[in-house]
């Protein structure tokens, strides 16, 4: 394969993957920044990299997890370089109050604002397992936890989901 | 899926797995006779189905960035700038992204090129640290960036003149400056990144290495010209992980 077929080939290979992870990328980007723009400069510099590194990725049965892990590191390198602080609920940016927007349907409201005041160490793997359908394991890997610490989590986040939407309701 | 001895299950441990996963399939046995814990999971899995309709945002259209071309070798893209420029740890990437291709972490079959990468980048953004400096951080400082339940660290290691909780990877990790006799010596301790051989990370005017450590690592990176031999040695006896 000459240099320019290999070239159009990477190009080829870049452009089925983003298709097909786009909106796991970009999902978890929001989740984990709680905020549509960010997530959109975040994704776009995943991408950046992504590009750049393809040739470490050996397998595309293994891009999905290469790929968040991307989101995540970009995700990280953005709020250390901003050093922004938590917001308040009450207190957004258009971008954030935008991930919050009111749909036709409260209860979809309500869980999503939930899910937003969420704690980040409860909220991602929350994301993770019920958003990417990733095991238990498969977010210890990723989160560089022990997965006793995972499940965790994964309980205690329900459990405050739980009694936030019993609060709405009352 | 976790597996459990449905025979030692009880209400508490069976809430805990459900709500942990609420796809949890076990403890059969225990959800015969007990109604609450059955109610329980119904409510946990309506739950997750409300949970993942708010998890799932309306998508923008796709937008890929202006890609560079890259040719061979050029896996992370440089600038011809000269490496007195503030970005001059960046340029070091096309060395060590090279060098550390094929490093496996976390035991799983994804290749991650990129710890090597991850400690450039976090450099390059706190210049910052790298300051000459006779001031010796806090020793009540230096205990809370290198808390007792991950490492324990004398002062052998050189005069300590900064100290902070860095990210690396998604994990919080003591930052460190010493001096050495060129100029600063950047410390980073990476107790959950267990490599199996040493990375070197040379350029013009970076010398460093990224040393296995235990089951850590640790990354010591000076200026071109440091000696890095004695000071390796030194830091890596001062540490001993807690883990």
């Amino acid at each position: 394969m000459n240099s320019s077929n290999a070239a159009l080939e990477r190009r080829r290979r870049f452009d089925e993957l983003v298709g097909v992870f786009h909106q796991d990328m970009y999902r978890y980007a929001v989740w984990l920044s709680r905020d549509r723009s960010i997530a959109e400069d975040v994704v776009q510099e995943a991408l950046l990299r992504a590009w750049k590194s393809l040739d470490a990725l050996r397998e595309d049965g293994a891009a999905k997890h290469w790929l968040l892990t991307i989101v995540r590191r970009e995700n990280a390198r953005y709020f250390e370089r901003r050093r922004l602080e938590t917001v308040d609920v009450d207190d957004l940016t258009p971008s954030q109050e935008a991930l919050l927007a009111e749909t036709q349907d409260g209860k979809l409201d309500d869980m999503r604002e939930a899910i937003y005041e969420l704690n980040d160490d409860y909220r991602e793997p929350l994301v993770l397992q019920v958003l990417m359908g990733y095991s238990t394991g498969e977010i210890a890997e990723l989160m560089g936890l022990k997965q006793g610490a995972v499940l965790t989590r994964l309980h205690r986040a329900r459990l405050k989901l739980r009694d936030s939407m019993q609060d709405e309701v009352v | 899926m976790t597996t459990h001895d449905e025979e030692m299950m009880n209400c508490e441990e069976f809430e805990q797995a459900i709500a942990a996963d609420p796809s949890f399939d076990g403890g059969a046995a225990h959800l015969l006779q007990c109604s609450s814990c059955k109610a329980f999971r119904a409510e946990m899995r309506a739950l997750d189905q409300d949970i993942g309709n708010a998890l799932r945002i309306d998508v923008p259209k796709l937008q890929i960035p202006d890609l560079p071309e890259l040719d061979s070798g050029n896996v992370v893209a440089m600038t011809g700038r000269r490496f007195s420029t503030p970005t001059w740890f960046a340029m070091a990437a096309t060395v060590l992204v090279a060098a550390v291709l094929g490093v496996r972490m976390f035991g799983s079959s994804v290749a991650y090129p990129s710890l090597a990468e991850e400690v450039i980048a976090h450099l390059d953004h706190e210049q910052f640290s790298l300051r000459v400096s006779d001031k010796p951080v806090s020793d009540s400082k230096l205990a809370t960036v290198v808390p007792a339940d991950v490492a324990q660290m004398n002062h052998s290691a050189g005069l300590i003149t900064y100290a902070r909780s860095c990210t690396i990877n998604g994990n919080t990790v003591p930052h460190l400056v010493i001096q050495g006799e060129r100029g600063p010596v950047t410390i980073l301790l990476l107790p959950d990144e267990k490599i199996s051989d040493a990375i070197p990370l040379h350029g013009e005017n970076i010398n460093g290495v990224i040393l296995p450590v235990g089951s850590g690592s640790i990354a010591i990176i000076g200026t071109g010209d440091e000696r890095l031999e004695e000071i390796e040695e030194r830091v890596v006896n001062s540490v001993m992980w807690s883990t």
